[in-house]
């Protein structure tokens, strides 16, 4: 059923394209002018590979970036996802004008960028795919979800981004022609610095740089060490999660994360409903 | 998706009102053209909204009425299909996806008298054709269900069974009569397929404590009730007819078949609880034969059908099994809007074996011996 614009629904769209653009990494544009007019930069879809029962469940992957046609309407969005498993596996094997089944858009998403200030993400791996859109809406260059930030943007975005070897780069062109400036971190030493992506981070703020809002996304331990230093440097800090999911919209409980609680304490939330997106000091990161 | 009504019409028999607390129900069809189109049944809830109710018209004397309304005992359900239990969270979720007053019944997630955190994660895994999970009955308390779910539950629509699990059988008798007290619930689902309850055993495997359970509940709580039962016993069939014999309205089966996955490399099991429960297309036909020894055994006891159920030809089969409803569990985490569609579909799949009712395909399946 096509909901309205705002709310999630359940759709069967037609792929437009799914091709690799880095080592196991792929951009699948998917056909879909409702949820590419209602999603914002953080939000995420479930996506069924395909095949009846085998995969079985929905795959969670981030709006990677909306489609739009020479108009400017958004027509389309795509994911880029790294093969991993099953599911990313089977994923891999569809072609254009096949259809899959979806829904969302799911979850929080991001809010306002500080207007006027320097954003920095902190991607590990495949974890740079949320930071594509929002660049572009954070720098005011993008309205979506009806949402602009045009009179309140970011002046300048950066992406810190770690992979562990040059072939698993991906998108870099996109980011750069969205305005975002990129440096590399890999663990070989085979494009930009070897280290972590969290050592670049720690390089800028030594160096004096205090950036108005930092976001994070990628392996629990580069996030833990990301919430850390933002403790450090008291930097206003974000992190989006990516727990495992069954449903994606809150129905199985899969996906719960250690979250502190206004009263103090922490309980268990599901990341798909009031996530994937949190302050990184509201994570209890020693759980 | 309102329910438009023009041109369709209404045979009398339509204006069978279903009686209990559960509303009323109104469905009207006709068949063109071979193909069966549908009005929604709407719902009115005892007297209010009688204005709504249209006059029924019957204006085309072919009129076919396929009749998808089912009795548990005391609970009548407009058609068969509801969501399971833990499979749809608190209803607001599935929500965004179904159109809950199209539906059967919902059943929220199981209620325990006291909050729990549940299980650390891992709690699902996916297995093959399947989903093993370990959620451990995450839930904030009954008093927070009684304030903050109930009353919305109370607006969506459809018949509501709240599920409860009590640690002891005092505790589900205690739970049982609150929410037999306070309005909102249709039924009430036992359960009684969790661990660490009194006597230190699995509360669902021994008949005894199904017994008592039942009905102690029974004397506590007005409202319909239904025994949830785990598959992981020995003989179904007998903790059933003690289900039965102590006043269950209905039972329900079945609950998740325990089992654990294993990540060989690290020597560990996957779910952080090491063990969980099965669900899915793979134990459909475990759960089939559960319905269908149960049925055959105790034609008298209605059977509420679950376990793999993803489409319709799925819904018939438990239907034919032996099952007067169903329920959709897992499917709604990959199939969010599956629950009503399911509705949808039903009459057309009746209407292709002659059948004009739900009823009159239920315990249909013959041997083969
Ligand atoms: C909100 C959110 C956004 C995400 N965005 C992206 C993205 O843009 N690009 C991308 O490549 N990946 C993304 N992921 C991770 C991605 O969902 C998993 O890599 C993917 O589900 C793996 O599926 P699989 O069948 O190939 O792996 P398997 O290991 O075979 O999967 C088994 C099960 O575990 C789940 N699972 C496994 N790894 C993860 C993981 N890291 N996170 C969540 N669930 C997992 C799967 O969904 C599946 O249910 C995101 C995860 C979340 C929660
Ligand atoms: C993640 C998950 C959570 C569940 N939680 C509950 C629960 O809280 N109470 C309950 O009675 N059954 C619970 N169940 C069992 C289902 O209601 C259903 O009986 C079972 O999954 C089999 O049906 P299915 O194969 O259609 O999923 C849960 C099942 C799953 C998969
Ligand atoms: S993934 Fe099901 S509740 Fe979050």
């Amino acid at each position: 059923m096509d909901g309205t614009a705002a709310g999630p629904a359940q759709r069967l769209v037609t792929i437009v394209e799914n091709r690799p653009i880095a080592r196991d990494t792929y951009v699948l544009r998917l056909d879909d002018p409702l949820t590419a007019s209602a999603i914002r930069p953080g939000q995420f879809l479930m996506i069924r590979p395909g095949g009846e029962n085998d995969p079985l469940l929905g795959r969670p992957l981030a709006l990677y970036n909306v489609v739009r046609d020479p108009g400017g309407t958004a027509v389309g969005f795509e994911v880029v996802y790294l093969v991993i498993g099953r599911g990313t596996r089977a994923l891999s094997a569809r072609r254009a004008g096949e259809r899959l089944s979806i829904w969302g858009p799911l979850g929080n998403g991001f809010g306002p960028p500080p207007a006027g200030g320097a954003v920095v993400f902190v991607a590990g791996g495949i974890g740079q795919t949320p930071f594509l859109a929002l660049g572009g809406w954070w720098l005011g260059r993008e309205s979506c979800g009806g949402v602009s930030y045009a009179g309140a943007a970011a002046h300048s975005a950066t992406l810190l981004y770690g992979v562990r070897t040059s072939e698993l780069a991906a998108g870099i062109e996109d980011f750069e022609r969205a305005g975002i400036a990129v440096e590399v971190a890999t663990d070989d030493g085979s494009l930009g610095r070897r280290g972590y992506v969290t050592d670049l981070l720690r390089r800028r703020l030594e160096g004096g740089a205090r950036p108005g809002k930092v976001v994070g996304c990628g392996p629990p331990p580069m996030l833990s060490a990301l919430a850390r230093m933002a403790r450090e440097y008291d930097l206003d800090c974000d992190v989006s999660l990516e727990n495992h999911m069954a449903c994606g919209y809150g129905a199985c409980f899969s996906c719960v994360a250690p979250i502190v609680q206004q009263g103090g304490g922490t309980d268990l939330r599901r990341v798909c409903v009031e996530g994937p997106v949190f302050g990184a000091a509201a994570v209890d990161w020693s759980a | 998706m309102s329910s438009g009504s023009s041109a369709i019409v209404a045979g009398a028999r339509s204006e069978v009102i279903a009686s209990g607390s559960i509303g009323k129900v109104v469905r009207r069809g006709t068949l063109s053209r071979g193909r069966l189109q549908l009005d929604e049944g709407r719902l009115i809830r005892h007297d209010e909204d009688r204005r709504d109710l249209e006059p029924a018209a019957v204006d085309d004397p072919e009129a076919c009425l396929i009749d998808l309304r089912v009795k548990l005992g005391r609970l009548e359900l407009r058609n068969p299909v509801l969501a399971a239990s833990g499979t749809c969270g608190y209803i607001r979720e599935l929500a965004a996806f179904v159109q809950l007053d199209r539906l059967g019944g919902v059943i929220p997630k199981t209620v325990t008298m006291r909050p729990r955190a549940g299980n650390a994660t891992p709690r699902t895994v996916e297995t093959p054709a399947g989903l093993l999970n370990a959620i451990g009955l995450d839930n904030d308390g009954l008093e927070h269900f009684l304030e903050h779910h109930l009353p919305y539950l109370r607006t969506v629509g459809t018949a509501v069974v709240v599920n409860i699990a009590g640690e002891t059988i005092d505790e589900f008798v205690a739970m049982a009569e609150l929410v037999g007290a306070a309005p909102g619930a249709d039924a009430v689902e036992l359960n009684i397929s969790c661990p660490n309850v009194s006597h230190g055993l699995d509360l669902g495997i021994d008949v005894r404590s199904v017994a008592e359970v039942v009905t102690r509940v029974r004397r506590a709580c007005p409202l319909p009730l239904i025994a949830k039962l785990t598959p992981n016993v020995t003989d179904l069939v007998v903790i059933a007819r003690a289900a039965a014999d102590a006043g269950a309205d209905a039972v329900s089966l079945v609950n998740t078949f325990r089992g654990i996955a294993v990540d060989w490399r690290r020597c560990k099991p996957i779910l952080a609880n090491d063990f969980g429960g099965l669900s899915g297309p793979a134990i459909k036909p475990l759960a089939l034969r559960a319905v269908w020894e149960v049925a055959r055994a105790l034609p008298a006891l209605p059977v509420i059908g679950i376990g793999g159920i993803a489409n319709i030809d799925d819904v018939l089969e438990f239907l034919v099994a032996g099952a007067s409803a169903i329920q959709v569990g897992t499917a709604n985490f990959y199939d969010p809007g599956v629950c009503e569609r399911l509705v949808a579909e039903l009459p057309a799949k009746l209407e292709e074996i002659g059948a004009t009712s739900v009823a009159e395909v239920v315990g249909t399946l013959r041997s083969n011996r």
